[in-house]
Formats: C-alpha cells, structure tokens, sequence
C-alpha cells in the first residue's frame, strides 16, 4: 500500500490523460479497421507471406477491375498472409478462406484431408500451380568466400542459413534442394568413383548442416538475420532474394547448376465457397492468377511464371535455366520426400542427430 | 441465510470459478490431449532425441538464468530500496519494463545490441564470446525477461523489513556480510524464494525472446518452446503436447513447492524458513528484547 500514498494521488490527472490518448486512438483507427468489412460479394484470401506485395499492389486491384468490367459487381478481397502451414491450420481450424495460396502442395493435401477440399485442385492445365521459383543462394557483395557449389557450402568456414524445415515450408524447398543435388553430383562422379548416390547426398547434406549458424522460423525471417550480418551464404526462394538485389541490399544472387524448381500451388475451398455462396467469383479469381497479367505481378515480385504441363516450355522461363533443374516429381512426390528427409528416420533428422552426437 | 452469507458465497464462487475456466479448465484439456496415445506414447514423444535434448537445454538455461538473476536481482533489489541516489526513481521504473514490452521486441533488442554488426557483438566476438545464436544468449533473454520478477519480490519484504533488527545485529558485533547473510536474508527468504521459483518457470515457457536470439538449430541451440512450436508447425500436435506437458508438469511443481515453502507468514512457519532462523549463530541472533526498546 505504500505505493498508493496521498502524494500519489497528484498522478490521477496524468491516468485520466493517458486514458483519453488510448481512447482517441483506438476512435481513430476504428473507421480505418471496418473499412475491410461489410461489401456485397467479398471474396477471402488467404495466402502465405511472400507474394504479399504482387497480391495487394497489382492482382487484387486489376482482378478486381477485371470483375467489375465482366459483371458490373463490385468485388472486394479480403487478404490474410501468414506462414503456409499456419494458415493451412487455420483453414482446417475455421477460418472461413475460400481461397488458399500456398507455398507446399503438403499443407493444401492437410485441407484436403480435412474435407474442405472436395474437388481435385490438380486438375487443369498448370496442375493447381500458380508460382514457380527456384532454391539459390544468396552471398555477401562480391562473394567475398566464392561460394558457386553446394560443395562449397559445406567447406569449413562458411556459415550457412536457412529456416527450420519443421517450421518453414522454404527449409523445405531448401533441403530438399540440397539432397536432391546430392543425387545429381553423385551421378556425375559415378563415373569416376562409383558410389551410392544416397549415401552420397546424406552426407552433403549432413556437412551442409553442420556449417549451418541460425535455423528462423521462416524463409522471410532469415533473410532478415542475413541482412544483419550473420551467415556468408543463405539458402532461400530464389523471389525472396531478386526483390531485394534489385531495391539495393548488398549482395548477390548466385544459382547452383542443381537446384530444386519451386512450385507453389493455389486451390479453392470448397466448403467455404458454397457456403459464401462464391463459387463463379473464387474460380475467375484462380483462372485470373494463372493468366498473363497476374504472372507479369508475380514476375515483377521475383518469381517465374508457372511451367505449363507441355514438355518443351521450360524455354520460357526466365534465364538463366540452371543446368540440372529437378522436380519433387524427379524425387518421387511431396509424400515420399517428405518421410525420406524429415521424417523421425529421415535424412535431415538422421543428419542433426548425428551432428549433435558429434558423429 | 443472510445477505452478507450470500454476498460471500458469490464472491467465493467467482473467484473458484474464474480460476477453474481460465487456467483448470485448458490445463485438463491438454492434459488429456496429451495422454490421448497413452502413458507410452507420451513418453516415447519426450525421449525422441530431439525433444530430450531441447528439454535438457531448457532445464539448464533456465537454471542458469535463476542463478545470475539471484545474484543481481538480489542486488539491484537491496539498492534501490536502501540507497538514495539520484535517478533512482527512473531505474526503479526501468525496471518493469521486461513485462511490458513484448518479449519478441525484447528478442530483436538483444539481437540488434550483441549482433556481429554491433559494436558490443563485433567486439566480443573478437574475444571469442559468442553470445548471440549461442546457449549464452538463451540466458541473456531468459534473465532479460524474468528480471522483474526477482527485484519485485524482494522489494516489498525489504521494505518491510525492520533496519534496527540489522543494526542490532551490528551493535552485537557482527559485520556487513555476515549481517546480510544471517538477518538480511532470512528475513527476506519469502521473497528471495518467490522471485527465484518465478524466474525458474517463467524462464522454462519463454518463446519470443529467445527464438529471436538463439540460434535454434535442434539438438544444439533449439530451447523446449521453440521445438513444440515445430512440431506443432510441421503437423505433429501430439509430439508438441506431450513436451508442453512436461514443460507444465515442472513448473506446477515447482509453483506448489513454492507455496508450500512460504505459506504465509505468520504462525506457522514453512520448516524450511524456520530451520533457517534456528541454524543462525547464537551472537547475532536478534535478543527480542530489541523490538520492545523502541518503544
């Protein structure tokens, strides 16, 4: 009690004060915070963080032009972006989104096994992908540690980052790329030193692992460690780098000869839609992602336009092609690659056991 | 029965049931989550190595944490209740201030401060400190958010707690230390022990903070919070409720060993904090004379 003196009371105005501060300020932002609600067709979105930008500065507003010209209605997009995998939670917890973007065919199957997903979102030309990109590195200005190879990520000395895979579907992407460059390195040494190609891309990955610092929740998180010193090399989207070369941030983009593609799928959910009663809008909305203007948005922003099915077209992604791109599908699909490398005896976790044993 | 029966039966009631829905009620229901595959399931989910080994780290940098938090938290306890300087209200302001921020914030201060592009990070890292993505600066966010807790435990018991009894024990011959030691501390044992057993447990949970500053790679820098989130993120909520479980079984533990050690004061003394008071050497023990004296 010996803080609520009689002097104590002088402090009464300055409460009253700063009451009244609080409350203005929420006055303020209430307008701007109910701005989002009450239209009369409303579409929600909900996708992961990276194409934030592409979203909200240039496909919403021309899809959203492009309605109003076909139908006369006014539309209006109700966007949320997150991590992929908490938004997938999310969605199978109740949130209402009638689109999911993601970044891992995994977490739209996770919607899907929950029955919100009744309809095959694979079908159709670009397979349910609308974004392509691919796992590269980024170095210091100049590549100070020459870093061009995998192999050289696993040269001592160098501090490696990327996010944890358990966390971030990009470490994902990131050690999956790492593995299944494994696999490419040792095919071209067969030749000369016949090895098991498995063997040989556990280990990579293995000595990889070791040199690696900081292990962020996201892909976005550790570019941001990146950006504050840490780590000679970050391994990460090749999207979440090009923006940020091109606004000015000091370092480079360097893309292995083997590397992952990248595909991030979008899917609609179908529970959702028919109970906001949106079908026709949220099928224009996908068909419209997949279309020239939204992939020039999504260019814009880093990524490469989507690879139609049709073989030959990998001519029309952006240059440079490395030379040995692989697919999940060249590993045998998201299902299998996933219990061979994070799975409780898969290849990464068998690797951090190991390091941490001091094997 | 009467009005004042009724009031006070209501105001029993909500207080029951206020606890009950909000901490009973989702402690019971992780509880059961967590025992859902049964007793053999939940242990073969807390000895996968990678859980074991964030558990183990947790426990250790938790530990730590306390240990420099006793130590300082004592002090700057002890300062700023008994010496006048000035400036003091100030820092006796700061020092709330790890509760008020949020803990990710506290998490980027710390980075931003002992980051290799800092001139405090550069220039330990030059000595061969690393404390940033390293145990060291799991502790460092640890004793940043729990330092409150120490200070503020100790500074109504100091308060209280009679100078003269302390300058009797002077008048007997006793010096600076060992009066801290055997009349000081005791007396504040309640609280010393309240701080201590609060920073262990809130030092057990810290997420924000820590997941900013530590590296986090499994096995080597990732503390038991960071690893539930994992596995919670990567689709496993068994794996993550089974070592949230553990996490809340110690601290429970320890919250009810707390209690039982400074039942309030008064009559009946925890045996703990009377065995103190008996092991004190007879010299300096106040005569409870004293108290009369000051009539």
């Amino acid at each position: 009690m010996r803080f609520l003196g009689a002097d104590r009371m002088s402090s009464l105005p300055v409460a009253f004060l700063a009451g009244a501060v609080l409350v203005s300020v929420m006055a303020l932002l209430q307008p701007v915070a109910q701005t989002v609600a009450a239209e009369p067709r409303e579409l929600i979105l909900a996708s992961y963080s990276v194409p934030k930008e592409a979203y909200e500065k240039q496909i919403i507003p021309a899809f959203q032009r492009f309605w109003k010209q076909r139908t006369g209605q006014e539309v209006r997009i109700r966007s949320s972006y997150g991590a992929s995998g908490a938004q997938a939670r999310a969605i199978v917890g109740g949130f209402e989104a009638d689109i999911a973007a993601l970044s891992l065919e995994g977490d739209i199957e996770q919607i899907a096994k929950a029955g919100l997903v009744a309809h095959n979102w694979r079908s159709g030309p670009q397979r349910g992908i609308v974004t392509a990109s691919l796992v590269a590195f980024g170095v210091r200005k100049g590549n100070p540690k020459n870093i061009q190879t995998w192999e050289d990520l696993a040269r001592p000395g160098v501090e490696v980052l990327y996010p944890n895979p358990k966390t971030s579907g990009g470490a994902m992407w990131d050690i999956i790329a790492i593995y299944g460059a494994g696999l490419k390195l040792a095919e071209q040494r067969s030749a000369a030193t016949k090895g098991s190609p498995d063997a040989y891309a556990t280990d990579l990955l293995k000595r990889v692992q070791k040199n690696v610092k900081v292990m962020d929740k996201s892909g976005r998180e550790s570019v941001t460690t990146f950006e504050r010193g840490v780590g000679d090399v970050i391994v990460t989207y090749e999207n979440e780098l090009l923006p940020r070369i091109k606004s000015g941030r000091p370092y480079e983009l360097v893309i292995p000869a083997e590397t992952v593609l990248i595909e991030n799928p979008v899917a609609l959910v179908d529970r959702n839609v028919d109970k906001h009663r949106v079908r026709d809008l949220a099928e224009a909305f996908v068909t419209f992602l997949q279309g020239e203007e939204a992939q020039r948005a999504f260019r814009e922003v880093g990524f490469r336009p989507v690879q139609p099915a049709a073989p030959g077209a990998q001519a029309a992604m952006l240059s440079p092609v490395p030379a040995r791109l692989f697919t999940i599908g060249d590993l045998g699909g998201w299902t299998k690659v996933e219990g061979l490398l994070f799975g409780p005896q898969g290849a990464w976790t068998k690797a951090v056991e190991d390091l941490a044993r001091g094997k | 029965m009467n009005a004042r029966q009724l009031v006070s039966l209501a105001l029993r009631s909500t207080a029951i049931g206020y606890v009950l829905v909000l901490i009973l009620l989702p402690l019971l229901v992780i509880g059961q989550q967590s025992l859902v595959g049964g007793l053999g399931r939940f242990s073969e989910d807390i000895v996968q190595p990678q859980a074991a080994a964030a558990l183990v780290l947790t426990l250790e940098a938790a530990l730590a944490a306390t240990a420099i938090n006793a130590v300082f938290g004592t002090l700057s306890a002890v300062v700023l209740v008994r010496y006048e300087f000035p400036g003091r209200w100030f820092l006796n302001a700061l020092v709330d201030l790890p509760f008020a921020i949020p803990t990710l914030v506290a998490g980027l201060m710390i980075a931003a401060l002992y980051g290799a592009t800092s001139p405090l990070g550069a220039w330990l890292q030059r000595g061969g400190i690393e404390v940033l993505y390293n145990v060291p600066g799991i502790v460092l966010a640890m004793v940043f958010v729990t330092m409150p807790f120490m200070i503020r435990s100790l500074q109504p018991v100091l308060m209280e707690l009679e100078r003269d009894q302390e300058e009797a024990a002077f008048t007997l011959g006793a010096g600076r230390w060992v009066t801290f030691w055997k009349v000081t501390i005791p007396s504040v044992l309640p609280g010393l022990l309240t701080g201590l057993f609060l920073t262990f447990v809130r030092a057990l949970g810290e997420f924000g903070a820590i997941v900013i500053v530590a590296g986090n790679i499994p096995m080597k820098t990732q503390v038991a919070p960071v690893y539930v989130y994992g596995e919670i993120e990567s689709y496993n909520p068994r794996g993550a409720t089974s070592v949230s479980v553990l996490i809340l079984l110690i601290s429970f533990a320890a919250l009810v060993l707390l209690e039982r050690l400074t039942r309030p004061p008064g009559e009946r003394l925890p045996a703990v904090i009377s065995r103190w008071r008996r092991s004190r050497p007879e010299p300096v023990a106040v005569p409870p004379v004293l108290p009369a004296l000051r009539g």
